[in-house]
């Protein structure tokens, strides 16, 4: 193995790490207050389908 | 009253059918809500299924496995268009996309996609060694530098942002669509694809950044749909639409690094 695939190696693992322990986090407030956001839920419909097959019928 | 506070109060758009009730972010409070963390652990759940596989056809090679994983990413492929729909150029939504089917689906495309991986991977290894770790680490590099500039504001998405993106990775699509019937003809892909000259080099970093842009939609699904209190089910959703993302760009890096070291 050489030296640039170990060290890419490291790189690697602690990016893995980074990565799981920054998705937990909120984004900062200059990412979430703005006007011009996506607004995804005109696009991914998921207050049409609610999974509901579980109710009973009464 | 700051702006984000009066834009909540009077509502973002002045278009009455946006204003509407059926537009509002909130869904019900008896419903179970989505949570960050939550999108984190079903995406770890999904990473650990696509190494699990992607190890067991790296190590079992052989006429079976070939099939095990052509069968895998079928039904990757078929759980990917019963959640994420399937969209054309001037047609429009040919399938809908559907959320709800996510906590079903998205086990079966992790464990699927980790087959075919698996099998790519053991191949580019064979021929160059080492490129598998380096494919991998720095798919998780890029992944983080984009998580870490989407975290702090650093890149803001917007609707032409998304429009952009979305326009490149259908060409993208349309690309290897017609790269794939002109084989089907002639028995050769495109060069820009298979190649390792400039222009088809130049190519892939370009498929490559296109794929790491995605990642940025994809945080701001997760974010956003968190925020609003989407239902639970939409964890398995946006944590899907990450490992798609993150298994597109290992498999254009992988390919990207392939070039480069076989020229």
């Amino acid at each position: 193995m050489s030296y640039l695939t170990l060290f890419l190696g490291l790189i690697g693992l602690f990016s893995a790490f980074l990565f799981f322990y920054l998705l937990k986090f909120k984004a900062s407030s200059k990412q979430t207050n703005r006007g011009n956001r996506i607004r995804w839920n005109s696009y991914i419909p998921y207050k049409d389908k609610k999974p509901n097959k579980g109710k009973k019928k009464s | 009253m700051s702006q984000h506070q009066a834009l909540n109060k009077l509502g973002r758009s002045g278009n009455p059918i946006i204003r509407s009730i059926a537009f509002q972010d909130k869904v019900s409070s008896s419903e179970e809500k989505m949570s960050l963390e939550g999108a984190v652990n079903k995406t770890s759940i999904m990473l650990f299924l696509t190494v699990m596989t992607a190890t067991i056809s790296w190590n079992f090679q052989g006429p079976l496995m070939s099939i095990i994983s052509m069968l895998g990413a079928l039904a990757g492929f078929i759980s990917g268009i019963m959640t994420f729909g399937f969209y054309f150029f001037f047609v429009g939504w040919i399938v809908k996309p559907r959320p709800h089917n996510a906590p079903r689906t998205a086990p079966i495309y992790a464990i699927g996609m980790g087959f075919i991986i698996g099998i790519i991977s053991q191949q580019a290894e064979s021929f160059f060694p080492g490129i598998v770790i380096q494919a991998v680490s720095l798919t998780f590099f890029v992944a983080t530098s984009l998580l870490l500039a989407y975290k702090t504001g650093l890149i803001r998405p917007t609707q032409n942002f998304m429009l952009m993106i979305f326009a490149a990775t259908m060409g993208i699509f349309l690309t290897y669509i017609a790269s794939l019937i002109y084989s089907l003809f002639t028995g050769n892909h495109f060069l820009v694809i298979t190649g390792n000259g400039n222009m088809s080099i130049l190519f892939s970093v370009a498929v490559v950044c296109i794929a790491a842009l995605n990642l940025v939609l994809d945080f701001d699904i997760i974010e956003q749909s968190a925020e609003q209190g989407a239902p639970k089910y939409m964890e398995w959703f946006g944590a899907m639409a990450l490992m798609a993302t993150l298994i597109w760009l290992y498999i254009e890096i992988l390919r990207l690094l392939m070039k480069l070291r076989s020229r």
